[in-house]
C-alpha cells in the first residue's frame, strides 16, 4: 500500500502547504514575538522573557476585555441557541405558507455583517433611530443604545442575535425533523400534554444539535471584531472592548507587536479552555449514553 | 465547474482592465469639512490636469492615522498624498515615512504662519520640511456674550472663573448647560481637557522626553474637569465635535472649552445659528500661567514610498496656494495656514473673529514633540474616562495614566 | 391540520420581525435625506428617489464590487481545489496511525484562533510575497477561514460518496487521479456546489482581513467599502442602505439555488 501512502501525502500538500504558510507558521511566530518588547519584527527586539504577559495581566483595561469577550459570548450565544429553539418549534409542523416564512427567518444570516452593522447603526442613533421612534411612538423615554456604558454590549449581543439566531434555527430545525414521528406517537397515546412532551421528549433529543448549534456560536461570538469596530469602536470607555478589538489596538493602532502577540496567544488559550469545557460535557455525555 | 471558471476567468480580465488605466493619485484625508475642503480643491486640480485620475479615502481621524500608519510601515506605496493631524507629525517624520520636501520641490514659503511651519520639519523648527500646513486650526474657546452680560459676569480670565460662570448660568438658566466640550474618549476628550492642564502649569512629557504627568498641578487640573462636568449636559461623556458645535449654534450652552475654528465658520449666520452675533471667541483662560492656545494644524506631505511623488508635490502646492486657501476659507470655512489670507479683505469681511484667530495661530503652542504622542493620547484618553464616570479618583487616575506613559516612553 | 390558520399568522408575524431591518433598508435606500432627521416610524418614504444608488456608482462602485467578485471567487476556487483532495485523503487514505485525528484537531483550533491573532505574522508572510495591498494577497491569507472550513465540511460529502463505485473503477484499472476525477468528484458535485456557495459567502462578507491588507481605496472589497460610509460626524444612511441592498442581493441568489444544501452543510461536521 505504499502508493496509497504517496498518493495520500500529494492529495494533502496543497492543503499542507497553505496550512503551514498561513497558520502554522504565524502561530510559531506569534508564540516567539510575544517574549520580545519589539515594533516591527524580531530585528532590534529585546527579549523580555513573560513580560508582556505579566504586564497583561495587570492591565485593567486587558482584563475588562476579557471580561466583555466571554460576557458578550454567554449572552449571544444563549439567546441565539434559545431564539433558534423557539423559531424551529414555531415552523416545525406544516401550515400554509410555511415556505415563504422559512426564507424569510434566514434572511438576515446571508447579509454581510458590514451590512447589519450599517442597519443598526442607523436604527441605534439616539434622535433619528428607528428604534427610538418607535419607544417614542408607543411614549417611552428614548434610549441611548451605544452610548450607555451598561446597555452597549447588549445592543451588540441585539445585533448578534438577529443577524445569527438563523444559523441556530436550521440547526435546530434540522435536528427536530431528524427525531422519528414514533416517539412523539407513544407519547401523544399515553396522554403525555405538549410542555412535557417538548422537555421529556423533543430537548433530550434534541441535545446534540443543541449543543453543535452552542458551540460553532461560541467559537464565532468569541472573535468578535467587525461589529464593535463599526458600531462602537469598543466605547464608551472600554464598555464594549472585545479581546479582539484590544489586540487589534496594541498591534495596528500602537504596533506594539511583542504586547499584541502576547495577547493574541492568550487568547488563544481562553478560546481553548473555552472549548476544553465544551469537550468534557459532550464526552460526559456520551459516556452517561454509552 | 466550467461556468465557475469562466467567471474567475472574466472576473481576473476586468479587474485588470481596471488596474491599467491612466496617471492616478492616490490621496488618504480627512472626511467632513476637511474633506469637502480637499473635494474642491481636487475637482479645480483636474480641471486643470486634464487625464488625471484621483483615488480619495475619506477617514475619520482615527481611521485615517490608523491606515495610513500601516501603508507607510509597510512601505506599500498606496497613497502619494496624506493628511495628518500635527502631533502624529514626529512619529511619521522620525520613522523617515515622508518625502523631504526641500528637496523635492524646493521648501515651502516664508508664508505660512510660524508654529504651522515648524512642526512640519524635523527636527522640529529646523530641519527639513516634511509636509505642507493646509488647515490652520488652533484651540479656541468660545462664551456666550449676551449671557454673559445678563448675569453680570466679565469675560473670564481664569478657569475658576469660567467654574463660577458655569454654575452661575446653569443654575440660572432652564435650558442651557453651563459648559460642554468634548468628553469621548480618544483623542476628544484629551484635547477637551489640554487647555485646563497647560493652564495650570501640567506637563505630560519633559524636555527630556520623559513622562512628567503625575504633579498635584496635573491633579488639581483633572479636578477642575470634573467639576466642570457637573454643569455640562448629560451624556457629555460621549460628545463629540458635531455635538459640542449643535450645543452651541442651538443656544443650550453657554461656554466651549474648545472651539476650533473649522467647526464654526457659521457662527453668524442666521439660517444654521438661532444665536448670531451673540457667540465670542477667545483663546483659552489661563491659571497659573498665561493663556497658550493649542496647536491644532492639519497638514499635507508625501508618502517616502509614494510611486507619484512629483505630482503629489505639485498637487500640494496648488491645494495650499494662496489662491486656493482663499478659495477655500470663503467657500468651506476653511482656516488658512497663510498669513496673507489672514490679511484679505474679502475674508476678514466675512469671518469677524479672523484677527483674533490669526493672533492665536501665530501665538499656538504644539502639542508634547514625541514619536509616542499616539499612544499617550490614547491612554490619558482612556484614564481622564474613568474619572469622569466615577470609576477612580483624579489621584488615582493620574498617577496610573503616568505610569503608563512612562511605560510606554521607554518601549 | 387543525389551527393551521394562527399557526400562519403566527409565522408570517415573526418573519415580518426578522424581516423588517431589511425592509427598512430597503425603503431607506430610496428615501429622500430629508427623511432621515424625522422621528416618524414609517417604511413609505415621502418619495421615491435613486440619488444614492447614482452616488454609489459616481464614487466606483463597480470597481469594489468586482474587487468583490474576484476575491470570492479566488478564495472559493483555491479553498476546494486544496480542499477537495484533502477531505478525500483523510477519509479515504490510509495515514500514519492518528494524522487524520491530529490533522482535524489542528483544523478545529484554526477555527478557534480568532483571525486578528494570525494577523501580525501574516503582515510578514505578505510582504515576503509580495502581496501586500493586492488582491491576490487577500485570496490567500483568506484561507485562512476558508480552508478549515472546506475540508470540514467536505468531509461529510466524501463518506457519502459510495465505496462500490470507486471500486468498480479501481478494478477497471483507473488510476487513484482519474477515479477522482470521473467518479468521486460528479458524485460530489452538489457538495461541492454547496460548500463552494458557503465559502463564497463567507469571503464576501469578510472584513478584518480586507480591513488590515488593503489601503489602496480602488482596491477595497465591498464590507470595508460600506466601513468607510459610517463616519464619524455624519452617515450617509441613504448611501449605506442602497450599497447593502445592493451587496446582499448575489448572496440571497446563491442561497436561494442551494436552500436544500444549507442545513446540509452545518450538520456535516456533525458526526
Amino acid at each position: 500500500m505504499s502508493t496509497s501512502r504517496t498518493a495520500s501525502v500529494l492529495l494533502l500538500a496543497p492543503a499542507l502547504v497553505l496550512f503551514a504558510v498561513l497558520t502554522v507558521y504565524p502561530l510559531g511566530r506569534g508564540l516567539l514575538l510575544s517574549f520580545f518588547a519589539t515594533d516591527y519584527g524580531l530585528d532590534g527586539a529585546t527579549f523580555v522573557g513573560f513580560a508582556n504577559y505579566t504586564d497583561l495581566l495587570d492591565d485593567r483595561f486587558f482584563q475588562r476585555a476579557i471580561w466583555n469577550t466571554v460576557v458578550f459570548t454567554l449572552l449571544a450565544t444563549a439567546s441565539e441557541v434559545a431564539l433558534g429553539l423557539v423559531l424551529a418549534l414555531l415552523v416545525l409542523r406544516r401550515f400554509p405558507g410555511r415556505w415563504l416564512v422559512i426564507p424569510g427567518i434566514v434572511a438576515p444570516f446571508v447579509l454581510s455583517t458590514m451590512v447589519v452593522t450599517a442597519i443598526w447603526s442607523a436604527w441605534f442613533h439616539f434622535d433619528f433611530g428607528f428604534l427610538n421612534n418607535l419607544l417614542r411612538a408607543v411614549g417611552v423615554a428614548p434610549v441611548a443604545w451605544l452610548f450607555d456604558p451598561d446597555i452597549a454590549l447588549l445592543s451588540l449581543v441585539l445585533v448578534d442575535l438577529w443577524q445569527t439566531a438563523p444559523l441556530t434555527f436550521l440547526i435546530l430545525l434540522a435536528g427536530m425533523q431528524s427525531i422519528p414521528k414514533e416517539v412523539y406517537e407513544a407519547a401523544r397515546v399515553d396522554g403525555a400534554p405538549p410542555v412535557r412532551i417538548f422537555f421529556t421528549i423533543t430537548l433530550p433529543l434534541l441535545m446534540p444539535h443543541i449543543l453543535l448549534a452552542a458551540l460553532l456560536r461560541s467559537i464565532e461570538s468569541f472573535k468578535i471584531f467587525d461589529k464593535v469596530y463599526a458600531l462602537t469602536g469598543g466605547g464608551p470607555g472600554h464598555a464594549t472592548e472585545t479581546l479582539s478589538m484590544y489586540v487589534y489596538r496594541l498591534g495596528f493602532r500602537f504596533f506594539d507587536v511583542g504586547l499584541a502577540s502576547a495577547a493574541a496567544m492568550m487568547m488563544i488559550v481562553i478560546a481553548g479552555l473555552l472549548a476544553a469545557i465544551y469537550a468534557i460535557s459532550i464526552m460526559r455525555r456520551d459516556s452517561d449514553v454509552g | 465547474m466550467k461556468t465557475l471558471a469562466c467567471l474567475m476567468l472574466a472576473g481576473s480580465v476586468l479587474a485588470g482592465a481596471v488596474a491599467a488605466k491612466a496617471e492616478t493619485l492616490v490621496i488618504a484625508g480627512r472626511d467632513g469639512s476637511f474633506g469637502d475642503a480637499l473635494s474642491l480643491a481636487v475637482e479645480r486640480y483636474k480641471a486643470a490636469n486634464p487625464g488625471l485620475e484621483v483615488e480619495r479615502l475619506e477617514l475619520t481621524g482615527g481611521g485615517l492615522l490608523e491606515k495610513v500608519t500601516i501603508a507607510m510601515r509597510e512601505k506599500s506605496g498606496a497613497y502619494d498624498v496624506i493628511m495628518l493631524d500635527d502631533p502624529w507629525a514626529v512619529e511619521f517624520m522620525s520613522n523617515g515615512w515622508l518625502a523631504d520636501l526641500d528637496t523635492l520641490g524646493g521648501g515651502i514659503a516664508e508664508d505660512f504662519v510660524e508654529p504651522t511651519r515648524n512642526v512640519s520639519r524635523y527636527p522640529v523648527g529646523s530641519g527639513p520640511h516634511y509636509a505642507v500646513p493646509f488647515v490652520g486650526n488652533v484651540e479656541l474657546f468660545a462664551y456666550r456674550k449676551d449671557l454673559f452680560d445678563k448675569h453680570g459676569l466679565a469675560k473670564p480670565a481664569s478657569w475658576t472663573d469660567v467654574l463660577a460662570a458655569a454654575r452661575t448660568i446653569n443654575q440660572a438658566e432652564a435650558d442651557v448647560s453651563g459648559v460642554v466640550f468634548r468628553g469621548k474618549k480618544a483623542n476628544p476628550i484629551v484635547t477637551g481637557f489640554l487647555p485646563i492642564l497647560w493652564a495650570h502649569g501640567a506637563r505630560i512629557v519633559g524636555e527630556d522626553g520623559t513622562a512628567q504627568f503625575d504633579s498635584p498641578a496635573s491633579v488639581e487640573a483633572l479636578k477642575l474637569f470634573l467639576d466642570l462636568k457637573a454643569y455640562a449636559p448629560q451624556g457629555v461623556e460621549t460628545y463629540n465635535s458635531t455635538e459640542v458645535r449643535d450645543a452651541l449654534m442651538q443656544g443650550t450652552t453657554a461656554m466651549t472649552i474648545e472651539l476650533w475654528p473649522s467647526w464654526a465658520p457659521s457662527l453668524d449666520d442666521p439660517a444654521k445659528s438661532k444665536v448670531p452675533g451673540k457667540i465670542e471667541i477667545m483663546a483659552a483662560p489661563g491659571q497659573v500661567q498665561g493663556p497658550a492656545p493649542m496647536l491644532g494644524s492639519w497638514l499635507l506631505a508625501v508618502p517616502a514610498d509614494s510611486k507619484n511623488a512629483e505630482r503629489a508635490r505639485d498637487f500640494i502646492d496648488f491645494v495650499t496656494s494662496e489662491d486656493m486657501q482663499k478659495t477655500l476659507a470663503l467657500e468651506i470655512g476653511l482656516p488658512p495656514t497663510r498669513a496673507s489670507v489672514y490679511a484679505d479683505a474679502d475674508v476678514v469681511a466675512k469671518y469677524r473673529w479672523y484677527p483674533a484667530q490669526f493672533e492665536a495661530l501665530q501665538n499656538a503652542q504644539p502639542r508634547p514633540r514625541t514619536p509616542q504622542w499616539s499612544r499617550i493620547e490614547t491612554i490619558l484618553g482612556d484614564y481622564l474616562q474613568l474619572a469622569m464616570i466615577g470609576e477612580m479618583s483624579p489621584e488615582e487616575a493620574v498617577s496610573e495614566a503616568h505610569e503608563r506613559i512612562a511605560r510606554a516612553l521607554k518601549r | 391540520m387543525t389551527g393551521s390558520a394562527p399557526r400562519t399568522l403566527v409565522g408570517f408575524g415573526v418573519a415580518g420581525l426578522m424581516l423588517l431591518p431589511v425592509l427598512w433598508m430597503i425603503s431607506t435606500s430610496v428615501k429622500p435625506p430629508v427623511d432621515y432627521v424625522s422621528t416618524s416610524i414609517s417604511l413609505l418614504p415621502s418619495r421615491i428617489t435613486l440619488e444614492h444608488y447614482q452616488a454609489l456608482i459616481e464614487d466606483d462602485l463597480v470597481g469594489k464590487l468586482l474587487n468583490s467578485v474576484v476575491v470570492a471567487f479566488g478564495s472559493t476556487f483555491l479553498a476546494l481545489a486544496a480542499g477537495f483532495p484533502a477531505a478525500y485523503a483523510l477519509v479515504r487514505l490510509r495515514l500514519p496511525a492518528g494524522f487524520d485525528n491530529v490533522f482535524l484537531m489542528f483544523v478545529l483550533v484554526i477555527k478557534l484562533a480568532p483571525p486578528l491573532v494570525l494577523a501580525i505574522p501574516l503582515y510578514q508572510v505578505l510582504r515576503t510575497l509580495g502581496l501586500l495591498d493586492s488582491l491576490a494577497g487577500l485570496i490567500l491569507v483568506y484561507q485562512v477561514y476558508s480552508l478549515p472550513f472546506a475540508i470540514w465540511m467536505l468531509i461529510g460529502f466524501v463518506r457519502d460518496v459510495p465505496m462500490s463505485y470507486e471500486e468498480a473503477a479501481r478494478i477497471d484499472g483507473a488510476s487513484l487521479i482519474q477515479r477522482l476525477v470521473t467518479v468521486v468528484l460528479p458524485i460530489m458535485m452538489p457538495g461541492l456546489v454547496a460548500t463552494g456557495v458557503f465559502l463564497m459567502i463567507l469571503s464576501w462578507n469578510e472584513f478584518a482581513y480586507a480591513l488590515l491588507f488593503v489601503q489602496t481605496p480602488s482596491k477595497f472589497t465591498l464590507p470595508t467599502y460600506i466601513a468607510t460610509l459610517i463616519t464619524e460626524d455624519e452617515t450617509f444612511w441613504g448611501r449605506l442602505t442602497a450599497i447593502g441592498f445592493l451587496a446582499s442581493l448575489p448572496i440571497l441568489a446563491l442561497v436561494g439555488v442551494v436552500q436544500k444544501g444549507l442545513t446540509r452543510g452545518f450538520a456535516g461536521g456533525l458526526k
